[in-house]
């Protein structure tokens, strides 16, 4: 009796500021033998924009393709809208961004808005089409990306950080709201890495997409990212990005000790100083 | 009556009307003669399901796979001629439908990586046609050279209503798997996330290019069907922007070489599959030469 004279309402109200759209308990996910994912726990709520790092082969893409439903947990749960990863009640509200320098080849001539046109399909509505009903969605997905003004250009001929806005256009195109990213960042100059970082930190604010996004380049995800996340087979780290440790302590999450001491230390804060300068120098030659 | 003599029926008029325009001593036949007739709509036919199939062949990266499956068809021909059918092109079918799909399901399961599995099927079924043949039939006559290099000849009524049923049943096909392909060549992962069944489009995929394949045979031979199937598709690509602007281009160079190159072995009583792989092959390099002479010549700043 006790318990009903709690606040529903309140307690509604918070539920509903901080809905939950992603909860991953206790994963663990082996690829070839090799446990690359010990027991995850995550849970990610709408509108986030997280940052998730970590060094090569430290199980990051295994959690993205975990998150998708693509590669099978050995254990544990992963619960995405309430439903199981790939479950057909929630096709369409996860985006995926591959690295378009990687992924997309270049020997295809098609267009932007051809590309674009192609997050708009589903299983439903893959044999007959109307393009009219998938028009404004298109429009709305190129200009968002601001790629509004290229939309009959061949890919190939785009920047890296044209491409990789077109790559986002396409998942924009299915009104995805938890967009999930691998490594936009690689293969972009610094300009339209800036650019691109704006691009997602609008996309969170304006349109209230959740992302995730899996980056090597620190001094880049700190600049736009709320929550960060460090992985290393378990998660090593998880909270708001101003709290995220120097590369010193974060050498002390992995277990690793300085070799040279005390010089080793200056060494990597000097060139973190030296990337986050240059991250916000070019920032002000773009204004 | 297939499908095949329906369609001959409908434009026979149109052909006839035709003729008296076509210019050639030997080249009008084609389009008054039934026999080569016949050999002018299975060839039309032929060259714009190729078009199709090749564009997506070509962005897939999987160019060889209609020179390993007519291989393949080359194989099952041989034993449906030394079992005595009278359309060897049956067993071709069902042979190049089963390599396909084997061949798709050990590149997914990567069994095999990249071309090898392909390699491995061209070769064994190549050979064992021409053991069969050696063994129990006549070795290789001028029906079994037909095969190899195609001969308008062959076409019988039988064979252009197989042709037929196969090139309209596929073109149909593709044309309502367009986005499904396009989307999971480029993307396949993209593709799964947006809940599209890529390995069963992969697979529908494959047995199509396994029965363009056999309708091929007859036509331009097993030998050159790489050349209608990729050659045009190839040419297109240096031309068109889109994906969409390169399958037009494609019919354009897949029919221009198909009339040349059937004009010209008419008219030099030549191989008819030879000369148009030829004038395929002739295309291309003269596309690729004017492209790259005009994109030297008139954009340096633009050729980066």
């Amino acid at each position: 009796m006790v318990v009903l004279n709690m606040q529903p309402l309140a307690v509604g109200q918070v539920m509903k500021q901080s809905e939950s759209i992603l909860d991953i308990k206790d994963l663990t996910v082996s690829r070839s033998g090799k446990v690359v994912l010990n027991k995850v726990d995550l849970a990610v709520k709408k509108g986030e924009f997280i940052g998730l790092v970590g060094p090569n082969g430290s199980g990051k893409s295994t959690l993205l393709l975990a998150i998708l439903g693509v590669l099978k947990a050995q254990q544990g749960t992963i619960d995405i809208y309430g439903h199981k990863p790939m479950s057909r009640n929630i096709l369409g509200k996860i985006g995926w961004v591959s690295q378009a320098a990687a992924v997309m080849p270049k020997n295809v001539r098609i267009t932007v808005r051809e590309l674009i046109q192609l997050g708009t399909l589903n299983s439903r509505n893959m044999f007959l089409r109307r393009r009219s009903i998938h028009r404004e969605k298109v429009d709305r997905a190129m200009e968002m990306v601001g790629l509004e003004g290229v939309g009959d250009h061949d890919i190939a001929r785009l920047s890296g950080g044209q491409r990789q806005r077109a790559v986002i256009g396409r998942a924009l195109a299915s009104e995805a709201e938890f967009i999930l990213l691998d490594e936009p960042l690689v293969g972009i100059d610094r300009n339209s890495r800036n650019s691109l970082l704006k691009l997602l930190d609008k996309l969170c604010h304006d349109e209230n997409k959740t992302i995730l996004m899996v980056s090597h380049d620190l001094a880049a995800i700190r600049q736009t990212a709320h929550r960060m996340i460090y992985l290393e087979e378990s998660i090593r780290f998880d909270g708001p990005t101003q709290e995220f440790p120097d590369l010193t302590s974060l050498a002390g999450l992995r277990g690793i000790e300085p070799v040279h001491g005390h010089e080793h230390e200056t060494n990597i804060s000097n060139s973190i100083m030296i990337e986050t300068d240059n991250a916000e120098l070019s920032k002000k030659e773009e204004e | 009556m297939g499908i095949g003599m329906m369609i001959l029926d409908l434009v026979s008029p149109i052909l006839e009307f035709i003729a008296p325009m076509v210019p050639g001593d030997t080249f009008p036949y084609f389009f008054t003669m039934e026999m080569f007739q016949r050999a002018l709509v299975a060839a039309i036919l032929v060259t714009m399901v190729a078009g199709v199939l090749g564009s997506f062949l070509l962005i897939r990266n999987l160019a060889l796979i209609g020179d390993g499956l007519a291989h393949v068809s080359f194989g099952g021909v041989a034993v449906g001629v030394v079992l005595g059918a009278s359309s060897p092109l049956w067993y071709a079918l069902v042979f190049s439908v089963i390599s396909a799909i084997i061949i798709h399901e050990m590149q997914t399961r990567e069994l095999l990586t990249g071309d090898a599995s392909i390699a491995i099927f061209l070769t064994g079924m190549l050979a064992l046609g021409l053991v069969v043949l050696r063994v129990f039939g006549g070795g290789i006559t001028s029906d079994i050279e037909g095969y190899l290099f195609g001969s308008l000849l062959l076409i019988d009524e039988q064979s252009l209503d197989l042709i037929a049923t196969i090139t309209i049943l596929s073109l149909i096909s593709l044309m309502a798997l367009y986005s499904g392909l396009l989307s999971t060549t480029i993307d396949p992962l993209a593709a799964r996330v947006q809940g599209l069944p890529v390995r069963a489009i992969g697979l529908v995929f494959s047995i199509i290019t396994a029965a363009v394949v056999v309708s091929m045979v007859q036509v331009i031979g097993a030998l050159l069907v790489t050349a209608l199937l990729v050659t045009p598709a190839a040419t297109a690509q240096l031309v068109g922007r889109s994906f969409r602007s390169c399958l037009i281009w494609t019919q354009i160079f897949g029919l221009s070489a198909v009339f040349l190159g059937l004009y010209f072995s008419a008219e030099h009583d030549s191989g008819s599959g030879a000369m148009i792989a030829l004038v395929a092959a002739s295309l291309f390099a003269i596309v690729a030469i004017f492209k790259t002479v005009v994109l030297g010549l008139m954009s340096p700043k633009d050729n980066f």
